[in-house]
C-alpha cells in the first residue's frame, strides 16, 4: 500500500473526490493491482460496518435531559423577561398606579401644598364626614357651615 | 434553534426528538459504553440548550450539533472522566456486554448472532485503537453518513485532514475485520 493514490482510495469509495481526481483514480485503478485490492478491501469494510446494529438510547434519556434543564439556574435576564411579560407587567403597573393614587389622596407627601400645613385645614381634612356633608349640601356661607358643624348635636337633641 | 435560543422549550424538545438518537450513536461509538453514552448524550443536549445563542444560522444545525458533541466527548475523554471502553472486547465469553443489542436478522439464527457479535467486537477493538479524532471522524462518516465537508466543520479541521483521518480509521477497521475472517482474533472473542 505504498502507492501515492492509496490515500485517496477511501474518499474515492465514499464518493468524496472532486470529479477530476476521481477520473485520475479510476484510470490508475485499471493498472494498479495493489490499489484495486485496497479498494476492494475498503468497500468490503464499509459494507460490513453498515451491517452493525443501531445503538438505541434508553427512553429515559428524554426525561433525564428535561429534568436537568429544569434544574438549571434561571439567568437574571430570563427572570427580568418573565417580569416584563404583559400578563405580569400590566396588573403590576395597575396596582402601582392605584397605590400611588391612594397615597396622593389619603396622605400628603413631603411636597404637599403649603395650605395643608395649616393645623386648621388639616383638622378639616381629617374630619371627612363633615367635608362630605358640606359637599352634599352645596353650602357656601360661613353660617351654613356652622349649622352643618352642629348637625350631630341636633341629632342628639332629637 | 433560534427559538431554542429564545428559551422555547417545545422547540428544544422537538430538536431533541429529532437528533438525540444520532448523538447517542456517536457517543456510544466514541466511548464504547451504553451507560456512558447516555450520560454524554444528556450532557451534550444540556450544553446545546445553554449555548443555543452561539448558534449561527449560516451553519447546518446537524454540523453545529456534532461540533458540540465532538468537543464534549473529546474533552471528557481527555479529562479522564471517560475511558474509551469498548467493553465488547473486554467482556468474558458469552456475557452481555452492555453494548448494542444484536436485533433484527442477526438475532434469528445463533450463528448469525455470533457473527454479528464478532463483527461488533472487531470494530470495537479497532475504534479503541484509533486516535480520538480518527474515531470521531470515522463515526460521523460511517454511522451518521455525514459528508467530509460537514465532518471537517464539526472537527474544525480541513477536508484534506478529514480525508486522511477517515482513510486511516477505515484501514484500521479493515485490518480487524480481515483478522476476524482469517480466524486470527483472540479465541475469547470467538467463543
Amino acid at each position: 500500500m505504498s502507492c501515492h493514490f492509496e490515500e485517496d482510495l477511501t474518499a474515492y469509495v465514499d464518493g468524496e473526490l472532486p470529479a477530476a481526481r476521481r477520473v485520475e483514480v479510476e484510470a490508475h485503478l485499471g493498472g494498479c493491482t495493489g490499489c484495486r485490492a485496497t479498494e476492494s478491501l475498503l468497500r468490503h469494510t464499509v459494507a460490513r460496518v453498515a451491517e452493525l446494529p443501531d445503538f438505541v438510547p434508553s427512553v429515559n434519556t428524554r426525561r433525564a435531559v428535561l429534568a436537568k434543564l429544569d434544574a438549571l439556574p434561571v439567568p437574571w435576564w430570563e427572570r427580568l423577561r418573565t417580569l416584563l411579560r404583559p400578563a405580569v407587567l400590566v396588573p403590576s403597573a395597575g396596582l402601582a398606579v392605584a397605590v400611588g393614587l391612594a397615597l396622593v389622596v389619603v396622605g400628603p407627601g413631603p411636597e404637599a401644598p403649603e395650605e395643608l400645613e395649616d393645623p386648621a385645614v388639616m383638622e378639616l381634612a381629617a374630619n371627612l364626614e363633615l367635608v362630605e356633608d358640606y359637599e352634599l349640601l352645596g353650602l357656601d356661607s360661613p353660617e351654613d357651615l356652622e349649622v352643618v358643624a352642629s348637625l350631630h348635636e341636633l341629632e342628639v337633641v332629637q | 434553534m433560534l427559538k431554542v435560543a429564545a428559551g422555547d422549550r417545545r422547540a428544544f424538545a422537538w430538536l431533541f426528538d429529532r437528533y438525540h438518537a444520532s448523538v447517542a450513536r456517536f457517543a456510544f461509538r466514541f466511548v464504547g459504553d451504553r451507560e456512558r453514552a447516555e450520560e454524554l448524550t444528556q450532557d451534550i443536549f444540556v450544553k446545546l440548550y445553554r449555548n443555543a445563542k452561539a448558534y449561527q444560522p449560516t451553519a447546518r444545525f446537524k454540523t453545529f450539533l456534532f461540533r458540540v458533541a465532538t468537543n464534549h466527548c473529546l474533552n471528557e475523554v481527555r479529562r479522564g472522566e471517560y475511558r474509551v471502553a469498548h467493553t465488547s472486547s473486554e467482556a468474558p465469553d458469552g456475557e452481555e456486554t452492555g453494548g448494542v443489542e444484536m436485533a433484527g436478522p442477526d438475532g434469528d439464527r445463533p450463528d448469525q448472532a455470533l457473527a454479528g457479535r464478532e463483527l461488533e467486537r472487531a470494530v470495537g477493538d479497532a475504534l479503541r485503537s484509533m486516535s480520538d479524532r480518527e474515531r470521531a471522524a470515522f463515526t460521523m462518516c460511517r454511522f451518521e453518513g455525514m459528508a467530509y465537508r460537514d465532518i471537517a466543520e464539526a472537527l474544525e479541521a480541513s477536508e484534506s485532514a478529514v480525508k486522511s483521518l477517515i482513510h486511516r480509521a477505515t484501514l484500521a477497521v479493515a485490518r480487524r475485520i480481515e483478522e476476524l475472517q482469517a480466524g486470527t482474533v483472540p479465541a475469547r472473542s470467538r467463543a
